[in-house]
């Protein structure tokens, strides 16, 4: 890349080439009015605000397409460019129904602002009035198409970056109307993925979402915080914007990103109602079927007596949610590992976790680190689905499953006991057991390293599958969470990555499908080395839940067979709150901070996004206060960092070494 | 010289924007020492003189406030129109996506809190509805525009004082609004 230099303006400005002239000029400071124009997605030049005289060119160039070129030179704030502007705006005023006083986004709408910025007082034209009426059939995006301007960002939104290709234009001129699926309404869709991106970029009041309208403009809001969603183990970068203590929007920060600022449903709409549940407010001890308040003081008086009891008899044990951060998880296994030597903690889905961690151990071994991050799956060119189902699983990893398929042309193979998860765009599909997945596996890994056919009847679509991961140069291998309850399959799955050479910067090409927001997190702080919460039978249990998810079953049933339970939870959520003894209080996802370990292979930083209310204390004092009462030593530094020890690695991914896949503790899988 | 004389109108329109007006507050001693107010619906004088400057607040709607519209055009020398209403027409335009008559019987027969059993329809003595409401520059030529839902009276009292001052202004980006 060769580096240009554009006057723009009288001002010499660096660019390089193959910039655009837009691209170059925000680099440099100098402001080009856009509309249609939006960070990350591709530039079309259909509205013509940014339009430009450079010299020697006779016609106006649209600035967010127009490559730069050295020596050109460029201005952008002639009266012609201004004039054109302005009666640009007056067109698209004239052309709907764009009259501020009755819409929900006057105040945050990009419309509205450029009209006011180039003065645009009056409007010149006849207004159409015409009707293209109102698509309010989803129960969470409403349409109104009087307001639409065309832009077409919700359409490349949901092309380019969500990969669901819902929407696309219909009609022309005029008449042009977003629709989604070829013509049907929004609510009918078969495609929508709810995932709210269209409103967040529609530059007008034309695709709203119900539950952040009228909650308050952007520009009403009291705050913006930057933080990290904790509904997944994605670790999506969102801003979410409070007002008056509440938090009334959240948005996809980062549009650089991989994800280019999008969030899933679950991050969507799942973090602003959390702050309008009832919230359990000071500490709690059951009297009867009911709690009395109490102070913290009593409250873990009590509690430490009680543990004092069970915890060396073997008794007690520890549940922590994995949305907790990993300063909470170190804090956690400090006190119930280091403290009181407990054997006995845990995260709500350790199982899955502890399949990954079995699964990988014979690769981490070897000092490779078996996965990498799931944006990788944006580059892949072939991608092997294994017992996966990313659109409930990590969502955002789905838009990428799908972004690379459509977009990139990657080719889509599923093997997995449940339906097929992309039908209508995967190019190979075989349907097996877990059982039968050992030994498929097995052949395929074979088939991949020895280039040798799979010559087994019914095979054809497994030896395609396997030609095909031999001559891809970027294979991905997604393994579901249902596979990891089966450790043998991880290995095997992990196996097939480096027969079919799938090495990436920072590791090998296999994203677990992790579920749970911290999940990594616990592995190496409070995850257990063996399951024990299936017959747990304890005289103590303590419960650390952020209500955000709902509690796992085998969890709600270990605690209903313990004789005392400490539950620690920020919501009134039953039936955890019916099962304890105590009920502490907890920050909210949003009242914390501290670092999550993402499947995007980075540690990413939740913040403080509304400070706490009601009468909190920090888990650290809590903790701390209990040990003092239980009359033993808190022990700090008993766990690692948890992400330096997720993600290291010490051999690059290229020396990672095929292992033997043992025998499969599950019952029912055969020999090959 | 003598006092501008100034008069206004509010036609289609909820009169926000001369409350706005008035929300300028004790500077209205002031205005009121270098202007006249002649005929507005604050001083409830009726007969439109020969004035400067004349005001609409609102749109058009009917054949009365057109005329009204005309009257107040041809006797002043400037005209400014406030608000959203009488700029682009504001919140009345939400009848112009459909016909008159539709617009009538909804709102005289079909809604839910009307009582009129013999669905009559106001008409004869009641000036007609135009088919469209419409923003004032459709029917006179409009001098100074003035847009907000209400304008801020900051930016009523700007327009007044550069008129004062002998300029026609245009609303600056900075005090301009549309809600």
């Amino acid at each position: 890349m060769s580096d240009i230099t554009l006057n723009i303006d009288g001002i010499a400005c660096k660019g390089q080439q193959g910039d655009t002239i837009l691209e170059v000029a925000r680099r440099n400071d100098v402001y080009i009015p856009t509309m249609c124009f939006l960070e990350g997605l591709s530039p079309m030049g259909s509205c013509r605000m940014c339009v430009v005289e450079v010299e020697g060119n006779p016609k106006l160039m649209t600035a967010c397409t127009t490559p730069a070129a050295d020596g050109m030179n460029v201005h952008t704030k002639t009266d012609k460019l201004k004039a054109y502007r302005k009666q640009i705006l007056e067109l698209l005023f004239a052309g709907r129904n764009h009259f501020c006083m009755f819409c929900s986004q006057s105040g945050d709408c990009e419309l509205q602002r450029l009209a006011i910025e180039h003065g645009m007082d009056a409007v010149r034209y006849p207004f159409l009035y015409a009707d293209f009426q109102n698509d309010t059939s989803d129960s969470s995006i409403q349409v109104d198409h009087n307001r639409c301007v065309l832009c077409l960002r919700c359409i490349r939104v949901c092309s380019e970056k969500v990969g669901a290709h819902t929407l696309d234009l219909d009609k022309r001129g005029w008449s042009s109307r977003v629709i989604a699926d070829i013509g049907k309404k929004l609510g009918e869709s078969d495609t929508c993925v709810d995932c709210g991106a269209c409103a967040q970029v529609c530059p007008t009041g034309t695709i709203t979402l119900r539950e952040f309208a009228y909650r308050g403009r952007r520009n009403d809001c009291d705050d913006q915080v930057e933080s990290i969603c904790p509904l997944c183990a994605m670790g999506c970068r969102i801003r979410a914007f409070v007002r008056t203590g509440s938090v009334a929007r959240v948005e996809g920060a980062c549009v650089e990103c991989p994800d280019g600022g999008q969030l899933c449903h679950k991050g969507r709409w799942g973090l602003t109602e959390s702050t309008e549940r009832d919230r359990v407010k000071t500490p709690m001890i059951r009297q009867g079927s009911t709690f009395r308040q109490a102070t913290w003081d009593e409250a873990l008086s009590l509690a430490a007596d009680k543990l004092r009891a069970a915890a060396p008899t073997g008794r007690a044990g520890a549940i922590v949610s994995e949305l907790c951060t990993d300063e909470e998880l170190s804090i956690f296994a400090d006190f119930f590992k280091g403290s009181l030597h407990l054997d006995k903690t845990d995260c709500f889905d350790g199982d899955a976790l502890r399949g990954f961690v079995a699964g990988f151990a014979p690769f981490t071994k070897q000092g490779v680190r078996p996965f990498t991050g799931a944006h990788d799956i944006l580059n892949a060119d072939a991608i092997l689905l294994l017992g996966a189902r990313p659109q409930e699983e990590a969502p955002v990893a789905s838009s990428y499953v799908r972004v690379a398929t459509i977009r990139n042309g990657a080719k889509l193979m599923s093997i997995s006991p449940f339906a097929n998860p992309y039908p209508s765009i995967s190019d190979a599909d075989l349907r097996v057991s877990m059982e039968e997945m050992g030994p498929v596996l097995a052949s395929l890994v074979g088939a991949v390293g020895t280039g040798e056919p799979i010559e087994c009847a019914g095979m054809a679509v497994l030896d395609a599958m396997a030609t095909c991961l031999r001559n891809a140069k970027r294979p991905v291998i997604v393994i579901g969470s249902a596979v990891a309850n089966h450790p043998e399959l991880v290995t095997a799955a992990v196996n097939a990555a480096i027969a079919a050479k799938s090495f990436f910067g920072d590791g090998l090409g296999v994203v677990p499908m992790v579920t749970t927001g911290n999940g990594l997190g616990t592995v190496n702080t409070v995850l257990a080395e063996t399951a024990w919460v299936g017959d747990a039978n304890l005289d103590f249990m303590y419960v650390f839940s952020t209500g955000m998810v709902p509690d796992t079953k085998s969890v709600l049933e270990a605690m209903s067979r313990a004789r005392f339970v400490v539950a620690q939870t920020p919501y009134m959520v039953h039936p955890l709150v019916n099962m304890a003894d105590i009920l502490l209080p907890a920050p909210a996802w949003y009242e914390r901070s501290g670092h999550y370990c993402t499947l995007e292979g980075e540690r990413r930083r939740m913040n403080l996004i509304v400070p706490p209310k009601s009468e909190l204390r920090g888990l650290s004092a809590i903790l701390h206060e209990m040990a003092a009462k239980a009359g033993v030593p808190f022990e700090t530094g008993n766990s690692a960092v948890p992400c330096e020890n997720v993600f290291k690695s010490t051999l690059p991914p290229e020396q990672a070494r095929i292992v033997a896949v043992s025998a499969p503790s599950a019952a029912g899988a055969r020999e090959v | 010289m003598a006092k501008p004389k100034l008069a206004s109108v509010w036609l289609e329109a909820c009169a926000g924007c001369h409350m706005s007006f008035l929300d300028i507050d004790e500077r209205i001693v002031d205005l009121i020492g270098k202007v006249d107010l002649t005929s507005t619906p604050i001083t409830d004088i009726k007969e439109i003189p020969e004035v400067d400057v004349g005001v609409i607040e609102g749109g058009l709607g009917n054949e009365e406030e057109a005329h009204i519209a005309r009257e107040l055009r041809s006797k002043c020398k400037i005209l400014i129109a406030w608000g959203d209403c009488a700029v682009f027409g504001g919140i009345n335009c939400m009848r112009n996506f459909k016909s008159v008559d539709d617009v009538l019987k909804k709102g005289y027969v079909d809604t839910i809190s009307t009582v009129n059993p013999e669905g009559v329809i106001p008409g004869g003595d009641v000036p007609a509805l135009l088919k469209h409401a419409i923003p004032v520059d459709r029917e006179v030529r409009v001098d100074v525009y003035v847009p907000g839902c209400p304008p801020d009276a900051d930016t009523i009292l700007y327009v007044f004082q550069e008129i004062l001052q002998g300029r026609i202004p245009k609303v600056p980006s900075d005090k301009m609004r549309y809600d």
